[in-house]
């Protein structure tokens, strides 16, 4: 089919203006002396998105960048390449079907909440510890064994939520022992490069993790049971549904919209969550001291904050957070010591697009992800090479992400590798 | 005259691998070889990490990718490119000389189409007249490299900017894209079902008179210690040139060693394209070697033993790591058997890994330079630290600057 070339045409396009973009932009502000820091994105984006017509001028008037000349060419580049995909692919599902679209949509966004509040663990290590934690997929695969082996093979018939609140508190105290035990010397000075020591221990730690559950629980895939079944409900009536249609497993909206029980109380659960840490780290004690150490370390212990204390507080929390979504995700995917590998891929992009130590830019990075993996896997033609990608859309993200803006969407100046240094 | 103890322990290693294959006559020879050839393969990539992150302090973790580079690179190329006598007719083909470069395009791939492409359809009809001739193993490997090479020149550019954590989510983000591309491009690569390569001596070879099969483990025995000590003389002259100096001076300080006139961007990418080809190497010699390559050799497990290996030996001298790898190698083996304890049955084959994650932490928390590298150290520079409180203890001797 002819038609079917245009995409690529157009994503060739886009990439090879978006480069010339890039780098031409960042010559034009380095010879003027001016901030270089948006140059690039700016440039690759402008340069996508419009081509020529909007380089010439950006490059002739050259401005001064704000969001302005980042935000309206990513949307419309993204919108760019849908009108491209549409038009080559005028039988695909994706084009024709509403409903289909619509229906990833919520469920990217939804299981793009999971993700997101999976990477706020890991933003949250790195923005006190510098520390990039490699064993937080095992974290997340251990929070999610221990509750389908507190539910079903210990206690059966516990009520699920207390197997998570055990599920936390083990997690939290492995943390917590292991940053006692390993990452302290990383604070006291006595070691040259403290961020490739945190990224190799973290490393080994998940190694051990991992093997450790596979010896003592087996390589055989678990799966919880169901923590919670929805009541029927029919809206506005039991004939005419439009509204909403729930039954035990799963619940389907305007009748287009069918969204997963598991999925739809992890997410319901994670956003609970995430408001009671909003509210721990802007209005408890704790949680400004936490702040304050991320934002600098003597000034915070000048003031009397332990920033030794808030290390460990740190990273058992942050172990937790993964551990919670493992413990909400179990009763939706089926459980494996090796599960945590993809999650934690996605929680290094999200971190990374959404800016290293940024908490809103992890969860906003966490619902961008979570939309493009819905529609690589949904419009992609061939399902079963769709699937085989899934680990690779989110690397693509990063790597963009890097290449153009290291800082990510929300993030400060940490790419330089100043931070850490301790 | 301690200063001499590693050389001369070396040689005498050197003396024993090198003899170890005519000596040993144990029934398990062919177990001991391939373990050895298997320690070879996981020491290169070692000592080349090594390289690449002690010395040079870029925590690449896509080293395991780009030995999967030079790995795909030869079973694509032994597996698409073929000479022929005659022209198929079929295939797209190129003459020289008297032959036809024949390149095979495979007809979709089922399990019952698996050997059906034009060059089998085209063979099928002339029946056992034509005889057709892979391509030499050695330019398969030799394109491996080069392949790896310039994967390593690209990542290398690309990471320039890039520090620490930066770079080690980056590179294992290049090693998962290639993975997953791998798994899913399955009518060129055959996805998870991995690619079939010849042997590295497919018709076997004759040495001094004495003729090996393509299974004997002599041949690939040596070719891999050829290639394992190749590039530890290419490490260790690189080491003691100024190469060494410079990209040691990256690792402790970019920005100074760039105001002291260090061209970081040359040996930065530099680094990355050297270590990048000895890991492409080892991989295309290993397909070889095994005689099939799979996605899942690029696992993170594999990337794992390899930065394991590396910082248990010593991730700051090459050699210590790849001794490091092949003593690793050796005790993962001997921990295979599996025991039981009062009706427990400990399945070794995943607690030896246990173990050995517990050796990486507590390696890393308490003996940061390895264990193997501190021993040469003792030996090799021993006595210059005993001169030095010697002469600090000195009457008459300048204080010594705190």
């Amino acid at each position: 089919m002819a038609l079917s070339g245009i995409f690529w045409v157009v994503i060739v396009w886009m990439i090879a203006w978006g480069a010339i973009g890039s780098v031409l932009i960042r010559r034009r502000y380095l010879a003027h002396d001016l901030d270089t820091s948006n140059a690039v994105f700016a440039g690759a984006t402008v340069g996508a998105a419009l081509g020529p017509i909007g380089l010439v001028p950006l490059w002739l008037t050259t401005p001064v960048l704000d969001r302005r000349f980042t935000v309206l060419p990513s949307i419309l580049a993204v919108a760019l390449m849908a009108v491209a995909f549409a038009v080559s692919h005028p039988n695909n599902i994706c084009v024709t079907s509403g409903s289909f679209v619509a229906s990833q949509i919520t469920n990217g966004v939804i299981i793009g909440i999971i993700y997101g509040f999976m990477a706020l663990g890991l933003t949250l290590i790195f923005s006190i510890l510098g520390v990039v934690s490699f064993a937080h997929g095992e974290f997340y695969m251990i929070g999610g064994m221990l509750v389908y082996y507190i539910t079903s093979v210990w206690l059966p018939g516990l009520n699920p939520l207390f197997a998570i609140f055990a599920a936390c508190a083990i997690v939290f105290a492995v943390g917590a022992i292991f940053e006692r035990i390993f990452l302290t010397p990383m604070y006291e000075g006595k070691i040259d490069r403290p961020v490739e020591y945190g990224i190799l221990i973290t490393f080994g730690l998940a190694f051990t993790l991992q093997y450790f559950v596979q010896a003592t629980a087996g390589a055989n895939p678990v799966k919880a049971a169901r923590y919670f079944d929805f009541p029927r409900i029919h809206l506005p009536s039991a004939h005419d549904h439009w509204l909403i249609k729930t039954s035990r497993g799963s619940m389907e909206l305007f009748n287009t919209i069918s969204i997963s029980n598991p999925r739809f109380t992890a997410a319901i659960a994670c956003i609970l969550v995430l408001i009671g840490l909003i509210f721990f780290m802007q209005r408890t004690w704790t949680g400004k001291a936490l702040r304050a150490v991320s934002q600098d370390r003597e000034a915070a212990a000048i003031a009397g904050i332990n920033p030794d204390r808030m290390n460990m507080l740190a990273f058992a929390m942050g172990a937790m957070i993964a551990a919670l979504a493992g413990a909400l995700l179990v009763q939706a995917f089926s459980w494996l010591p090796q599960v945590g590998n993809i999650p934690a891929m996605r929680s290094y992009v999200i971190v990374v697009l959404g800016g290293l130590g940024s908490l809103p830019g992890a969860f906003l990075g966490g619902i961008l992800v979570g939309l493009v993996e819905a529609a690589g896997t949904g419009c992609i033609p061939d399902a079963q090479k769709a699937a085989s990608y899934i680990p690779a859309y989110g690397m693509i993200v990063l790597t963009l992400t890097l290449l153009l803006r290291p800082t990510g969407l929300f993030g400060r100046r940490f790419a330089g590798g100043a931070h850490g240094k301790m | 005259m301690r200063r001499h103890v590693p050389n001369i322990l070396g040689l005498i290693l050197l003396v024993i691998l090198t003899a170890f294959p005519f000596v040993y006559t144990g029934n398990d020879y062919p177990y001991v070889m391939h373990m050895l050839i298997t320690a070879f393969f996981y020491a290169i990539l070692a000592s080349s990490w090594s390289m690449l992150a002690g010395y040079a302090g870029q925590f690449s973790f896509g080293h395991i990718g780009f030995m999967g580079v030079g790995a795909y690179t030869a079973a694509l190329f032994s597996h698409y490119i073929w000479l022929s006598p005659q022209p198929t007719g079929l295939c797209t083909e190129y003459q020289i000389g008297g032959h036809w470069l024949v390149f095979v395009n495979a007809i979709g791939v089922t399990s019952t189409t698996l050997a059906q492409d034009c060059l089998h359809t085209a063979m099928a009809k002339w029946g056992e007249s034509v005889q057709v001739t892979p391509m030499p193993v050695w330019l398969g490997i030799l394109l491996g490299t080069l392949m790896g090479g310039l994967f390593g020149f690209l990542v290398g550019v690309l990471v320039l900017r890039l520090r620490a954590a930066y770079l080690a989510l980056f590179t294992l983000g290049f090693a998962e894209i290639l993975k997953a591309t791998i798994s899913a491009e399955i009518e060129f690569t055959r996805g998870q079902a991995g690619m079939e390569m010849p042997a590295l001596f497919d018709h076997g070879i004759t040495l001094f008179g004495h003729h090996f099969t393509r299974n004997d483990k002599l041949p690939p025995y040596f070719v891999m210690f050829g290639l394992l000590l190749v590039c530890l003389l290419i490490l260790a002259w690189l080491a003691h040139s100024k190469f060494g100096l410079y990209v040691r001076a990256l690792r402790e300080d970019q920005d100074a060693a760039a105001a002291l006139g260090v061209n970081t961007t040359r040996y930065k990418v530099l680094v990355f394209v050297i270590t990048t080809m000895m890991a492409a190497a080892a991989g295309a010699t290993q397909g070889y070697y095994v005689g099939i390559v799979t996605p899942n050799s690029l696992f993170l497990l594999q990337m794992s033993l390899v930065v394991a290996m590396a910082v248990i030996g010593g991730v700051e001298n090459f050699v210590a790591a790849a001794i490091g790898a092949v003593l690793i190698e050796f005790a993962l083996e001997m921990l295979r058997n599996s025991f039981t304890i009062g009706g427990f049955v400990i399945d070794m084959t995943v607690w030896r890994l246990v173990f050995f994650g517990l050796l990486l932490m507590l390696t890393l928390r308490f003996a940061r330079n390895g264990l193997i590298a501190p021993i040469i150290a003792y030996f090799a520079r021993g006595h210059v630290a005993r001169e030095t409180v010697a002469k600090r203890a000195a009457p008459g001797s300048p204080e010594v600057v705190e």
